[in-house]
């Protein structure tokens, strides 16, 4: 194990851990290229995992350069001195299901084969139906997933994927009209992928796929059909230059070839795209990291709806012959990232750069160009000495996106966001138990459109300070005090929307404790104070309709939890609110503020539950809650409210399982609902909640 | 007496950081004072229905600081249409949660549209709020959008589930479930639901 190690040293932990980077970085890519994001993104965060599992992976492949070629070698001979089949398992489950909004029945049968060499076949096949309450609403849906791995037939790790998902939903809404949902797809993939190989110094992960997706869907009358092929394949290679720095690259390329019909109008569809990517990447004794570059392109032509330039379709009062066009999509996006995590015994500082462009272009949406920017800086610092640690953290981030409305002859003018953010964290141990935390957070977000292209220019300035003080008795007493201050400025830039700009202050006091009286009974209460000020910056004026306003909210919770005996629980829990209202009406000569008591609210509500193990496998269960509210609000007239609310429900849960070899699984879960309250509609005030199935597995 | 260095540096490091957070570390910019009839007036959000008003206003003045001040700053959450989950397939869903909103606003307010907006149809009766959550069941709303640079207009009719919540002192949209696209009351086919504005101009990362 030990000249295993030393033999092959730290290169081929890099190697192997640049291999699955690799292995699942593109794929990332191919998932993003396709769904029109930035590739860029998807380098950054498949690089994300290659430094935080670099460690992990040198231990594991200290253990499998000596350890795993026995094994392999071992289950090779004996998978393949076994018979052909190995398995046959089938399990057959049919159930259904009931809430407030629905029923549902289901059924599913899951087969699963395995043959010698690792190789096997699994399909799942599943149907519903869902019939809603509230709704003139039908939903059938039938699905299948069957997937054949080959093992080590072959040279390579390949498989064989088939998907076919068919629904039909009917729905009439309130005015009477129909419309039925309707969709097929099949989707047949063949793909395989080879990890580790070397060539020279290089070690290479290479993958590929080809598929065909035929679907057939319609909806609000307007078909859209599509039958395509897809080809992609990519390749990745990396190189350790020295102890603890290597160099890795990847290219992947795909191309997608079929028809489409939308609308009636039919039409070939195409898809080609590719994406190349270069990275550094060390890790070094105080410090690991990475810098990355990945750039990518794609270029879709389809059939669409005619679209608005914000994108949206638009095909009011046209033709039908000019509602669906052909579009050519392209897209290049560019990222880059800067990673450093440095570490000098407790002192760590870690460093986090990224820009990420894109450029999307459609030639007949009315959207035209969209351009995006994006640069991002994390900064962090973290320190422990003694009893104390505390941690710094400035992330700031600077993006802009513009665009070129289809057949204007210039950009519309750049939406800017700029957010930067601070924040401290600080906790000592007092003592044996009791710890303090202490947080301190700022935060600006600010939102500008170049030229005024629209008045919603604003900042928003979020200031919050909390502290908590806690102290724990492991498994007799716990009890904490928070403390927090929050403080929001809304500003509105423009004269035409800074009318309601303000400054809302926030306190809140929270003591609470648990207490664990018996291993029977516990006892937790806690009490918050919440109370917030709210400033209009022009409350002032004689047109502003907004006037300062004081709010303060009180809450006691306490909840008991009872168990006699280990086959019954019962739990009470009791929540009483006030709260009023108020709102400024002056200052008086020394400058306090006078406030005039808008309304009064108490709220008292109450919840019992209990539940009850009847025999192994039968559990009864059930819950209640009552609510009072009463309100009063001031005026000319004093006027006084009370409103009741509650609900209950009982029910059963039962789980069963009989035999061992061909197990025959029952699972049923039944709860009836009643409710009250002036917010309670007929299908909520009574109603059935289960979920009853019954499976066999032979 | 023995010090460490690493005392002596957190020594250092601990009252600049104390400086530094005792002052403001970023500054706004300067508004513009409103002017005569540029009033946008929110109101309190002291009931659902005052919340369920402000995002109307919102629209109608493509003002995001109203959208963004009526919905939970906590735990927001949208669950599209099954329709609006076919168009826009790239889309995680189930993770639209509040910065997916906020982003989704303002890139829909920034793209230069006017909006008119009816965000609950006359039949609706609004139920009166009680406790800390109400839910209010098969709201219709109904918004047209003009697009500045082409004059075009799409219109969005639908029926919705809205939840609200009272997070601290106030009244917020903590869930919004669209149901289904609704036809014109004065007749035609079926429209769309607000997902397709979220599918166009949001994402999820």
């Amino acid at each position: 194990m030990r000249r295993g190690s030393r033999r092959y040293g730290l290169k081929p932990a890099i190697a192997l851990l640049l291999g699955c980077w690799l292995a699942w970085g593109p794929g990332r890519v191919l998932a993003q290229s396709g769904d029109g994001a930035a590739a860029a993104d998807s380098l950054a965060a498949a690089a994300d995992t290659s430094t935080t599992t670099m460690s992990a992976m040198e231990k594991a492949l200290a253990e499998a350069t000596t350890g795993s070629a026995d094994a392999q070698a071992t289950t090779q001979v004996a998978a393949d001195a076994g018979p052909f089949f190995v398995s046959l398992k089938n399990a057959p489950k049919a159930g259904a299901k009931a809430n407030v909004r629905q029923f549902t029945y289901y059924g599913e049968l899951v087969t699963d084969l395995k043959f010698r060499r690792n190789s096997s076949v699994k399909n799942n096949l599943g149907w519903s139906w869902e019939d809603y309450r509230k709704q003139d609403k039908t939903v059938e849906r039938w699905d299948n997933v069957f997937s054949y791995q080959l093992g080590q037939m072959l040279p390579l790790t390949t498989k064989l994927d088939a998907t076919w998902n068919w629904s039909e939903d009917k729905t009439t809404n309130t005015a009477g009209v129909a419309n039925v949902s309707a969709r097929d797809q099949k989707r047949i993939q063949f793909s395989g992928f080879k990890s580790n190989f070397a060539t020279g110094s290089l070690v290479n992960i290479a993958r590929f796929s080809a598929g065909v997706t035929d679907l057939r869907s319609v909806n609000l009358n307007q078909n859209n059909d599509v039958l395509e092929g897809l080809l992609d394949a990519n390749w990745q290679s990396s190189l350790e230059i020295t102890e603890g720095v290597a160099i890795a690259g990847r290219v992947y390329g795909q191309v997608g070839q079929g028809e489409r019909s939308l609308s009636g109008a039919d039409s070939p569809s195409s898809a080609q795209g590719d994406t190349v990517g270069f990275g550094v990447y060390y890790d070094r004794s105080t410090a690991n990291g990475r810098v990355s570059i990945a750039r990518s392109n794609f270029r879709k032509k389809y059939l669409d709806f005619k679209k608005n330039t914000n994108g949206l379709i638009d095909t009011v009062g046209i033709d039908e012959a000019n509602k669906v066009v052909q579009e050519l999509e392209t897209k290049d996006a560019l990222g880059v990232e800067l990673v450093n995590n440095f570490r000098v015994g407790r002192l760590g500082f870690n460093t986090r750069l990224t820009r990420d462009t894109e450029d999307q272009d459609y030639a007949a949406s009315g959207i035209g160009l969209r351009e995006r920017y994006q640069d991002m800086m994390d900064l962090g610092l973290t320190f422990a000495v003694g009893r104390d640690s505390f941690s710094v953290n400035y992330n700031y981030v600077w993006r802009w996106d513009d665009q070129q409305f289809k057949g204007a002859t210039s950009p519309r003018g750049r939406q800017y966001t700029k957010d930067r953010d601070y924040d401290f964290n600080y906790t000592r141990r007092f003592f044996k138990k009791t710890d303090l935390s202490l947080r301190y957070h700022q935060g600006l977000i600010q939102d500008i459109a170049q030229n005024q292209h629209n008045e919603n220019d604003k900042d928003r300035l979020q200031t919050d300070f909390s502290a908590k003080l806690e102290r724990n008795w492991v498994g007799k007493f716990r009890a904490n005090m928070v403390y927090s201050f929050g403080r929001i400025n809304d500003l509105s830039i423009r004269s035409t929307r800074s009318s309601n700009n303000n400054e809302r202050d926030s306190y809140e006091i929270s003591p609470g404790y648990g207490w664990d009286l018996a291993p029977w009974l516990s006892l937790d209460q806690s009490y918050r104070v919440y109370i917030q000020y709210t400033d209009y910056d022009y409350s002032d004026l004689a047109s502003a309709t907004r006037k300062d306003n004081y709010n303060k909210r009180g809450n006691l919770a306490t909840r008991v939890n009872i168990r006699p005996t280990s086959r019954l629980e019962l739990k009470v829990r009791h929540d009483y609110n006030k709260r009023f209202s108020a709102t400024k009406l002056g200052v008086s000569s020394t400058g306090d503020p006078f406030y005039n008591r808008d309304e009064n609210q108490t709220i008292s509500k109450i919840d019992l539950g209990f539940r009850f193990e009847a025999v192994p496998g039968v559990t009864l269960e059930g819950a209640t809650y009552r609510t009072r509210d009463k309100r009063v609000t001031f005026g000319q007239t004093e006027q006084e409210n009370i409103n009741f609310s509650g609900e209950m429900w009982v029910g059963t849960v039962v789980r069963q399982k009989w035999g061992k070899q061909n197990p025959v699984e029952l699972y049923a879960m039944v709860r009836k609902y009643n409710a009250f309250g002036p917010s309670v509609t007929e299908t909520s005030a009574d109603y059935w909640e289960a979920d009853a199935w019954l499976k066999w597995e032979f | 007496m023995n010090t460490s260095p690493a005392r002596l540096l957190l020594s250092a490091i601990l009252p600049t950081l104390v400086v530094l957070l005792s002052g403001c570390l970023f500054s706004p910019r300067e508004p513009e004072p409103p002017g005569s009839g540029e009033q946008i007036t929110y109101l309190p959000r002291s009931s659902p229905a005052n919340v369920w008003a402000n995002i109307e206003t919102s629209l109608e003045a493509a003002n995001a600081q109203g959208w963004e001040d009526n919905t939970s700053q906590v735990e927001f959450q949208y669950v599209p249409d099954d329709g609006t989950r076919s168009a826009f397939p790239g889309i995680a869903w189930d993770l639209w949660r509040r910065p997916e909103e906020v982003n989704f606003i303002n890139n829909f307010y920034n793209s230069g549209v006017t909006i008119t907006a009816q965000m609950r149809n006359d039949e609706f009766t609004v139920p009166e709020n009680s406790g800390t959550e109400v839910i209010w069941e098969d709201v219709i709303y109904d918004l047209s959008v003009t697009n500045n640079a082409d004059s075009s207009t799409t219109r969005y009719r639908a029926s919705a589930d809205i939840t609200f919540r009272l997070e601290g002192n106030f009244w917020y949209i903590y869930l919004w479930r669209d149901l289904q696209g609704e036809s014109p009351p004065e007749g035609g086919g079926q429209l769309s639901t607000m997902g397709v504005l979220r599918g166009t101009f949001g994402s999820t990362r």
